[in-house]
């Protein structure tokens, strides 16, 4: 009996000490909680997060993740029922419109000041997402579409490979020149995924133009385009690809399809699949074509972003790892996997290309130097609609249910309906 | 429909407390819900800022949208086609899997297999067969001379019959399996007293099995025409909606303004319009189940 | 005579054999679905929708089944799964049934109207009240929990509709006669309606464990930690922002169905159970 009570004094004088030690440190202990979608499959967060951990002991940053389809209709749901999470991942301008929107978002302009961050590093793409001189989120991610190709395939067709500058007559007459064989065995010379930004980005490539406005007749040529070479077996139609459940990387992988054109977030999984010997062809990119009279480099792109929830409980805290997240630091970590940051100074563009398994040929790293770069999707705040809408008679004009003319004619009645509604 | 003597206090409690542990968690948790949800289609809301009160306004609005309208139609396009033909098929596979068939029990579970099946697998399979330039079905219509081959899934016209295709090919073993229970509480005496009476197979089957399937098929049809009404996951899968608006059904709206609009007020508009729709053919339902249904 | 008995017979038998024909073929159409996951389980993502079609790969990729447990933690999820539909499917069988008799075999009132209500709210679809649900579940600090799930769905309309229409085809003779007797209400649902209710309890499991197996939005909605996520969750860590690995979602599919064909066809012999078990009329 007298043991136990020694011992159970002892085991109680050490659980306070331990109390007391890290009800001391528990006091400066910061969890930040951080929404995020396929985290498993993202290979800089962790490094990121680490890396930033290592700084900062006294903060640990946790995640929540969602499978990437899901993201945004559970982000939805979270910010409606009140969820605190600190940090906001930010995947496209339809949700990021939404939260500015709904005022979900914590303005950063105070905080940017006062840090003195320079914005100019992001080369003007901050511009395209304030809103009413107020920013919400910063930019760690930047995608551009670029144009991939097979160099296997032109070697066999005995074609010269595309340049970094083209325009999309040149482009179109190089598909069709490649293009060979017949059915199942047939090398199509390009290849157009369902989205319907394979399409229409090209068609406001030229700043004329916007994505969302009320007359869409300015694409006429660029879908006259795209079904003719439908039509020619250029590139496969969208409707066997929909049907098909046809994915762009199974085509390019395959040998079927000479030319790509596609985001710069392929390029790590390119590199990836070689490594495993999924993909054994030898391929290159150049900069994506352009309108004739658009100089070289002129490029639509996406972007990542983060933000501070407004119900955060912890919004410096928050800010700061923003910061780090979206800055020169967060920027090289992303480019060693392979990832395109928002920062693309030398350095990053170095590291990049220089990347194993990144082709090793001059145009290839030539071609992630760009002259200008506008968001696939202005932001609006009735954004989400009209993608919607765009989606829709994209589909129609593509699978040839509609003509061209029609197709744009209801796209353009459409979204001005939706634009004049409140 | 004879039941107890006469109510009572004491015969009412004595029900309620009966009905307590699945009434008091269907209330709390779904009723409630559904009921605020009703009061949102009076209401502008974002789910963010305050709700603010606007009357009819949402209801107006809807009806003149033409969205609406598409919705509307293809959703009782996709009824009309998907209750009768589901109905028929799986009472059909009922009737043969209950008799002496060889193997049945491994027929019976295969009958149910693509409704276990994940979804997307059925799309693809659905969508293989039927690819406009690659599968079967369009082979084999081109090999008897067709000449304007259906695009199918990927055509304006024929999006939805593939869709309800696919409903029914999916559906079928769910609602075999509720006629499979169903017929086997049919007394066997009344078959052997028909037989003995001369009666033969397709006699029994109309003057018989067909009477006694009635609650079965009340359900059946009552839940074929529910589902129908709420269809959504495997469109969402095959068609996305499309191509353009093709099988865009009332759900798809639904969704639309909830999550991608964020319109939840307008949402439950349309929620309330397809719900008194439902309700209103589930209590034709029900009138006429007094007419037709044979109870014991 | 002994002609015409003949000419039936063969009637008869090709009859029968057009019916076996119709159903092997119906078989073959509904299987497909599977040997396309098969197929498509064993081969690299780049080939799982390559025309033309491989029915079976030449070299059967056998590591995708593999890969599936170290990718995600497959067996956390699987186990989460599990617990979800048994406890949810026993609710389910025991609050159905409890409520079914008394809309089936007892008068009181307010049943009619209550029993439309009830079976109106099937007829609202769950994307219309999903937001208040889980606002009213987060504000009872439910967010996040298996509980939440158990409680939204072991309550259920259908259910109570699906016994309720088993029930009304119990003769009424039985119930009054043990009213006669002098059982209570209590020991009429447990001495004679239970036991009859084999071949509804029987369908309402397999479809409550085939819902429960396969739902998705549920917990979507409700779990963010990762060791509470379930088999639908898990097969979505396989499509990313930019592709969908097929070949593994296949896979993992594949295997999270085998627990549904066990239950599947051990409740088989339910719908097998003849009229012995309902003959009761005296």
């Amino acid at each position: 009996m007298k043991t136990f009570t020694r011992l159970a004094r002892a085991v109680a004088t050490l659980a306070l000490a331990t109390l007391a030690v890290t009800g001391a440190s528990a006091a400066d202990k910061t969890e930040l909680k951080m929404l995020v979608w396929d985290a498993a499959n993202t290979a800089y967060l962790q490094p990121v997060i680490d890396a930033y951990q290592e700084k900062n002991p006294n903060v640990t940053i946790s995640l929540i993740s969602t499978s990437a389809n899901e993201y945004s209709d559970k982000l939805a749901i979270m910010l409606a029922g009140g969820e605190a999470a600190d940090i906001i991942s930010v995947k496209s301008i339809p949700d990021y419109a939404g939260m500015v929107n709904r005022k979900q978002l914590e303005p950063l302009t105070p905080y940017i000041k006062k840090d003195k961050v320079n914005l100019a590093q992001y080369s003007g793409v901050t511009d395209d997402i304030t809103v009413n001189k107020e920013l919400f989120a910063l930019p760690f991610r930047s995608d551009i579409w670029i144009l991939y190709y097979n160099k296997d395939l032109f070697d066999k067709a005995k074609v010269a490979y595309p340049t970094n500058d083209m325009t999309w007559d040149q482009y179109a007459a190089l598909a069709k020149k490649v293009s060979s064989g017949f059915g199942t065995d047939r090398v199509y010379g390009s290849h157009y995924h369902t989205w319907r930004s394979t399409v229409q980005l090209a068609a406001a490539q030229d700043g004329k133009n916007s994505i969302i406005t009320t007359d869409y007749s300015y694409m006429k040529p660029y879908y006259e385009r795209v079904l003719q070479m439908q039509n020619d077996k250029t590139v496969m139609d969208l409707a066997s690809l929909k049907v098909g459940n046809i994915h762009y990387s199974g085509v390019f992988y395959n040998n079927q399809i000479a030319m790509l054109p596609m985001g710069s977030w392929f390029i790590s999984t390119v590199i990836a699949k070689h490594k495993t010997g999924e993909a054994t062809m030898n391929w290159g990119i150049v900069k994506y074509p352009h309108p004739a009279g658009v100089p070289a480099g002129t490029t639509a792109g996406t972007i990542t972003s983060l933000a501070v929830n407004k119900a955060s409980k912890q919004k410096d805290a928050a800010w700061k790892f923003v910061k780090f997240f979206c800055g020169p630091e967060g920027a090289q970590i992303l480019a060693k996997v392979g990832n395109l940051p928002a920062i693309r100074d030398k350095d990053v563009v170095k590291i990049l290309t220089s990347l194993e398994g990144f082709p090793t040929d001059a145009t290839s790293k030539e071609a992630l130097t760009t002259v200008k770069v506008r968001l696939e999707m202005p932001m609006h705040d009735k954004v989400a609609i009209v993608e919607r809408i765009l989606n829709e008679e994209h589909e129609l004009i593509m699978v040839g249910a509609v003509t061209v003319d029609k197709g744009l004619a209801d796209m353009s009645r459409r979204v001005k309906e939706a634009l004049a509604q409140n | 429909m004879k039941t107890t003597r006469h109510r009572t206090l004491r015969n009412d409690l004595i029900a309620y407390s009966f009905l307590l542990p699945n009434l008091l968690g269907f209330v709390i948790f779904t009723m409630v819900p559904i009921v605020f949800s009703f009061f949102l289609a009076l209401m502008k809301w974002d789910g963010a800022n305050p709700a603010q009160f606007v009357g009819l306004d949402n209801f107006f609005r809807l009806f003149q949208d033409e969205g609406f309208q598409i919705s509307s139609f293809n959703t009782f396009y996709y009824v009309l086609g998907v209750v009768p033909l589901t109905l028929i098929a799986s009472l059909a596979l009922a009737v043969l899997l209950n008799g002496k068939i060889r193997g049945r029990n491994i027929f019976r579970s295969i009958m149910f297999f693509p409704y276990v099946a994940s979804l997307v697998a059925v799309a693809v399979v659905w969508n293989m067969l039927f690819h406009p330039t690659m599968g079967p079905v369009n082979f084999l219509l081109y090999s008897l001379g067709v000449e304007n081959l259906p695009g199918w899934s990927a055509s304006v016209d024929w999006a939805m019959p593939t869709v309800i295709m696919a409903t029914i090919w999916k559906g079928m073993g769910y609602y075999m399996i509720i006629y499979l229970a169903a017929l086997q509480g049919i007394p066997g005496y009344l078959y052997e007293a028909a037989e003995i009476d001369g009666a033969g197979k397709w006699k029994q089957f109309w003057k018989i099995t067909v009477p006694m399937l009635t609650p079965a098929t009340f359900f059946v049809v009552m839940m074929l025409t529910i589902n129908s009404f709420k269809v959504f996951d495997l469109i969402y899968v095959m068609t996305a909606g499309g191509p353009g608006r093709a099988t865009n059904v009332l759900v798809y709206a639904i969704y639309n303004a909830a999550f991608i609009e964020f319109k939840f007020g307008y949402s439950s508009a349309i929620a309330i319009v397809l719900f008194a729709i439902v309700l209103v053919i589930t209590l034709v339902q029900f009138r006429m189940e007094k007419k037709w249904v044979s109870y014991t | 005579m002994g002609q015409l008995h003949l000419r039936s017979r063969a009637v008869d038998a090709a009859g029968k054999g057009l019916i076996y024909f119709l159903l092997i073929a119906l078989a073959a159409l509904m299987i497909l679905p599977f040997v396309w996951m098969v197929s498509a389980s064993l081969k690299l993502e780049k080939d799982v929708f390559r025309y033309p079609f491989e029915w079976f790969p030449a070299t059967p990729i056998w590591q995708n089944y593999s890969d599936i447990w170290t990718k995600a933690p497959f067996l956390t999820y699987t186990i989460n799964t599990a617990y979800l539909t048994f406890v949810i499917t026993g609710l389910q069988l025991f609050t159905s049934s409890f409520a079914a008799y008394a809309f089936a075999k007892m008068d009181f009132r307010g049943k009619n109207i209550l029993f439309l209500g009830y079976i109106s709210t099937i007829a609202v679809p769950w994307q219309v009240y999903m937001v208040p649900q889980f606002i009213m579940m987060r504000h009872l600090g439910l967010s996040d929990t298996h509980l939440a799930l158990i409680l939204l769905q072991a309550f259920s309309a259908f259910g109570v509709f699906l016994m309720r229409q088993f029930y009304v085809s119990i003769p009424t003779e039985l119930v009054e006669a043990a009213r006669i007797d002098g059982m209570n209400e209590y020991g009429i649902w447990a001495k004679i309606i239970v036991p009859l209710s084999k071949p509804p309890m029987a369908t309402l499991t397999i479809f409550t464990l085939v819902f429960v197996w396969n739902d998705f939005m549920g917990p979507l909605i409700y779990i963010n930690s990762d060791h509470l996520k379930t088999i639908q969750l898990g097969l979505r860590m396989f499509i990313s922002q930019y592709s969908a690995e097929y070949a593994l979602i296949m896979a993992a599919s594949l295997v999270s169905l085998i627990p549904v064909f066990i239950v599947f066809f051990s409740l088989q012999r339910f719908f097998v159970e003849g009229v012995a078990s309902t003959g009761i009329k005296n």
